[in-house]
């Protein structure tokens, strides 16, 4: 049987195993739906607070005219709100009349002078004094152009359409604010992530050598395959829970604010998956184990305390970084495994990280990671089939084979 | 052949294993014997490679113990080990494939061993579901699941009612015929005397004794039992080798050496008064065992060692 087949069989026991948890299952779908429910609310509250203001390009404004409203004036109202309706009124009196009972009428016009509103109420205030604004302005517009003689052109100028706009020289404002989102957001998710998935190895670990069934699989399975597999097994449930979690939440995202979302990022969102996948490898391996050197759960926390204390300072070091992303301090711990995922995540997000920077970083955590398999291994060997007492990492370290 | 070939293996100052050497043949059936502490479960452990011996070597058929013979092991180990969340079947499957198996091989051998072992009804439950009884027959399947050439028990009788004793008992006999070489470390000597054809007894990480049962119990001479009218008393004037083993109200055992005649023994016990009862004796594997070991060592609890 081939290495290759083993670690699939013991990984595959892993991934079914969960997802035979109704538990995991049902809590990976319920809050997969709350972050979905929650990327649309924005989007449920501009629909919301459109409908309430009646954008002027596709909702007919109904206005109430006392005396006459010439061509020039009417074009003016139409090229400002689209689509009006007209209903004249005999006097002042009888378009107040109007306006209070709130009978239809979102405007009046006096002669073409003054504009008639009602006071606004609700949780969006300010609609309807927004198009009085707007119908005095374009009626003022058409006064000033009549006196200088070019009232054709009122409708002209008030349906102009603006020349583009391109920034250049510094980075779009937009796209660092979704670079610090990414930044903040990212590093909390990636810390409190890994630490969740590290501490299920931990408690897988430790039920395979609390229930002692942990002999029968080291009579078959290399210790560094049995190793191996577990990690890769809780890495698939890792990579597919946060999927579930996040995919349809960011799918949710693009689709709805596509022209919001500012360029870039899709490729920050799959930096943050890169540095997911390769920090969940290495702090992972580190809690396979540290695992490995205990038998009760209750003893998890304490033995875990190394690889959460450099995982903290990888979490510290990335907040600080979001200040000061290209610091020489930045740089250096951008190179350097353990704080790498979080502090490379903050300098793609806001900082401007060179190719080798990037590269570079990949390539020596990877390194770290093969070093942490390795140092893993040997602990994991040496600790596995010790059952009773916190087995002590010297012990773990001359007990094995490898 | 399994072959325990000077196996060494201390635990800072305690020596487990002491040169420890001892074969089993296939189809042979064996039972491991030996006091608390005495090295049992260690040999186990390194021959199965859970354990790694200081020095010495496990074989089997002439080749050291490596990881493909494991596969072709069963092994159950001294604390019982399952997933206890896991299914029964899923989990026998599973180990079977660990063990090279084909995943439809390991599921048809799984159905079979649990139908043989009384569990079909159970098949889809947790092991953690089932009594220990019941779990101590998934921790039997889980040995034999993978159709193993080599059978290594450590203590497979513990905790077993006599109904479960008797299906555990015809489960390692039809191995052995089958071919199987089976070893097992038991504390219940009157049972393995019953079922093993080889014992192997250790004490302090050494063989003290081993080889068939029968030879063994039959070696040393013959012990008469005479019962007389009369009392003792005759015990003091023993002819030739003859020699006491022991006297009681009621009579005394005497050992008589290989080809000496018991006539002039029982001439003297004749003297003492009328012969109520004279028959021979052999001597019991638990007697066996206790001299072998020492009268102050006695049957129990093994430690982890």
């Amino acid at each position: 049987m081939t290495a290759v087949r083993t670690v699939a069989l013991i990984a595959g026991r892993e991934v079914r195993q969960r997802l035979r948890s109704k538990l995991f299952v049902w809590t990976t779908a319920v809050i997969s739906l709350l972050l979905t429910v929650g990327a649309l609310v924005p989007w449920l509250i501009g629909s919301f607070g459109a409908d309430l203001m009646s954008d002027p390009t596709d909702a007919v404004v109904t206005i109430a005219v006392v005396g006459e409203l010439d061509e020039a004036r009417v074009s003016a109202l139409e090229s400002q709100f689209g689509a009006i309706e007209l209903e004249p009124v005999a006097d002042d009196a009888a378009a107040r009349a109007k306006l209070d009972e709130q009978d239809g009428v979102d405007l009046a016009i006096i002669d073409g002078a003054s504009v008639l509103v009602a006071p606004t109420t609700g949780a969006f205030p300010g609609v309807g004094s927004g198009r009085a604004n707007a119908a005095a302005e374009a009626l003022a517009l058409v006064d000033l152009l009549e006196d200088n003689g070019a009232a054709d052109i009122a409708p002209g100028i008030l349906g102009i359409t603006p020349l583009p706009v391109e920034t250049v020289g510094e980075r779009d404002p937009t796209e660092r604010v979704a670079g610090l989102v990414v930044a903040n957001v990212g590093v909390v998710f990636l810390f409190g992530l890994l630490m969740f998935y590290a501490s299920m190895i931990v408690n897988g670990i430790i039920e395979e050598k609390g229930s002692r069934v942990v002999e029968l699989l080291v009579e078959a399975v290399p210790v560094r395959q049995l190793m191996t597999g577990k990690v890769l097994g809780m890495g698939i449930i890792a990579i597919g829970q946060a999927t579930a979690l996040f995919a349809p939440a960011l799918l949710v995202l693009l689709l709805t604010y596509r022209d919001l979302l500012p360029p870039g990022s899709g490729v920050l969102v799959a930096a943050a998956a890169l540095w997911f996948v390769l920090g969940y490898a290495f702090y992972a391996l580190l809690c396979a184990g540290l695992g490995a050197l205990v038998s009760r759960p209750e003893e998890a926390q304490a033995v875990l305390t190394p690889a959460t204390m450099l995982a903290l300072v990888g979490y510290f070091l990335g907040f600080i970084a979001i200040q000061q992303p290209d610091a020489l301090w930045s740089v250096i711990a951008g190179w350097l495994p353990p704080t790498a995922p979080f502090v490379m995540l903050v300098r793609q997000a806001v900082g401007e990280p060179t190719a080798v920077e990037l590269v570079g970083s990949v390539v020596l955590l990877l390194v770290g990671i093969v070093g942490a398999a390795l140092l893993t291994a040997r602990i994991y060997e040496g600790g596995i089939l010790r059952v009773g007492a916190r087995v002590r990492f010297g012990e773990a370290w001359r007990g094995s084979r490898l | 052949m399994l072959e325990f070939v000077d196996l060494q293996r201390s635990f800072g100052d305690v020596v487990a294993l002491d040169g420890l050497s001892f074969a089993v043949a296939p189809g042979e059936l064996c039972g491991f014997l030996g006091p608390n502490g005495a090295g049992k479960t260690t040999a186990m452990r390194c021959a199965v490679g859970v354990s790694a011996p200081d020095g010495g070597t496990v074989t089997w058929q002439g080749r050291p113990i490596d990881l493909a013979t494991r596969r072709r092991t069963g092994y159950m180990p001294e604390e019982r080990g399952l997933y206890p969340k896991m299914r029964v079947h899923e989990q026998l499957v599973y180990l079977a494939r660990l063990h090279g198996m084909a995943a439809a091989d390991a599921a048809a051998s799984a159905s079979a061993w649990i139908d043989r072992l009384g569990l079909a009804e159970r098949a889809g439950s947790t092991v953690e579901e089932l009594s220990l009884g019941n779990q101590q027959r998934v921790q039997l399947a889980a040995a034999l699941v993978h159709e193993p050439e080599l059978l290594i028990l450590d203590e497979p009788f513990s905790g077993l009612d006599p109904l479960a004793t008797d299906v555990m008992s015809e489960v390692l006999r039809e191995r052995a015929r089958a071919g199987v070489a089976v070893v097992f470390s038991s504390h219940q000597l009157d049972l393995v005397e019953g079922l093993c054809e080889t014992v192997a007894v250790i004490a302090n990480g050494r063989l003290v004794l081993g080889g068939r049962v029968a030879e063994l119990t039959s070696r040393g001479g013959r012990r008469l039992r005479i019962e007389v009218a009369g009392g003792t008393a005759w015990t003091h004037e023993l002819p030739g080798e003859a020699e006491l083993l022991a006297a009681d109200d009621a009579g005394a055992t005497v050992l008589l050496p290989p080809g000496e005649d018991a006539g002039p023994v029982l001439d003297v016990a004749r003297r003492t008064g009328r012969l109520l009862d004279v028959h021979l004796e052999q001597p019991r594997l638990s007697e066996l065992f206790r001299t072998a070991v020492g009268n102050g060592a006695t049957p129990g609890d093994e430690d982890p060692t």
